[in-house]
């Protein structure tokens, strides 16, 4: 009985043999690819690349509910990218925007 | 060409549905992309430019294979596997993986 749900999961039409198993769960490497960058200095960081990674996320984390049927999948990877895409943008205006204030003293000597 | 403009709005795969604005949310890659070839190869991040190159490959090939048919996805899958793969030949020269063969009988 196992085999055969197995053996079903194996031959759905948009199961591991087919690009639309593939490519929705190949989109889980952009959100490993951000955290493993997340130990990268902030001055390497690109804002238009994160912004764009940001914005996908949630557009695709809203749409993914309302097409039909809902992809839960789609939906939690999407979730991860806006997550991962959010917090490399904060680490980066944090370092350009507010941690500066330190310096400007010295500079003023 | 009123016509055509009618089809594309009512198209299944038209700015009334989500096979339309979804892609659309994906040329933010290739405007990123775009604007980052400007920058100084040591800010390419080698992890996310590879993943990219893979992720628009496979997105290629789905955009071709999902019914229906979504060129527009294709199209812009299409463009920011060319702008990545650039973006990651710019971070391999600048490494020094892209040497020339006879570098002192250059010019």
């Amino acid at each position: 009985m196992a085999a055969s749900k197995i053996q079903a999961l194996w031959n759905h039409p948009a199961g591991p043999k087919t690009i639309h198993f593939w490519a929705p769960t190949f989109k889980w490497g952009i959100s490993i690819a951000n955290v493993a960058d997340f130990s990268k200095p902030p001055e390497k960081i690109s804002y238009p690349q994160q912004v764009a990674v940001a914005c996908t996320g949630l557009i695709w984390s809203r749409y993914s509910t309302v097409i039909t049927p809902k992809n839960w999948n789609l939906f939690s990877v999407n979730v991860a990218m806006a997550g991962t895409g959010l917090y490399q943008l904060a680490r980066k205006t944090r370092h350009d925007y507010f941690s500066e204030v330190q310096e400007v003293p010295a500079k003023e000597r | 060409m009123m016509a055509a403009l009618k089809a594309f709005w009512n198209s299944p795969v038209g700015p009334k549905t989500t096979h339309f604005w979804g892609p659309v949310a994906n040329w933010g890659f290739v405007t990123a992309g775009m604007v980052d070839t400007q920058k100084p190869p040591e800010m390419i991040s080698r992890n996310m430019t590879s993943v990219m190159c893979v992720y628009s490959a496979l997105f290629m090939r789905f955009a071709w294979m999902v019914k229906p048919r979504n060129y527009f996805l294709l199209a812009t899958h299409a463009s920011n596997e060319s702008v990545q793969l650039y973006q990651l030949s710019r971070w391999a020269k600048a490494q020094g993986y892209l040497g020339k063969k006879e570098p002192e009988e250059q010019h």
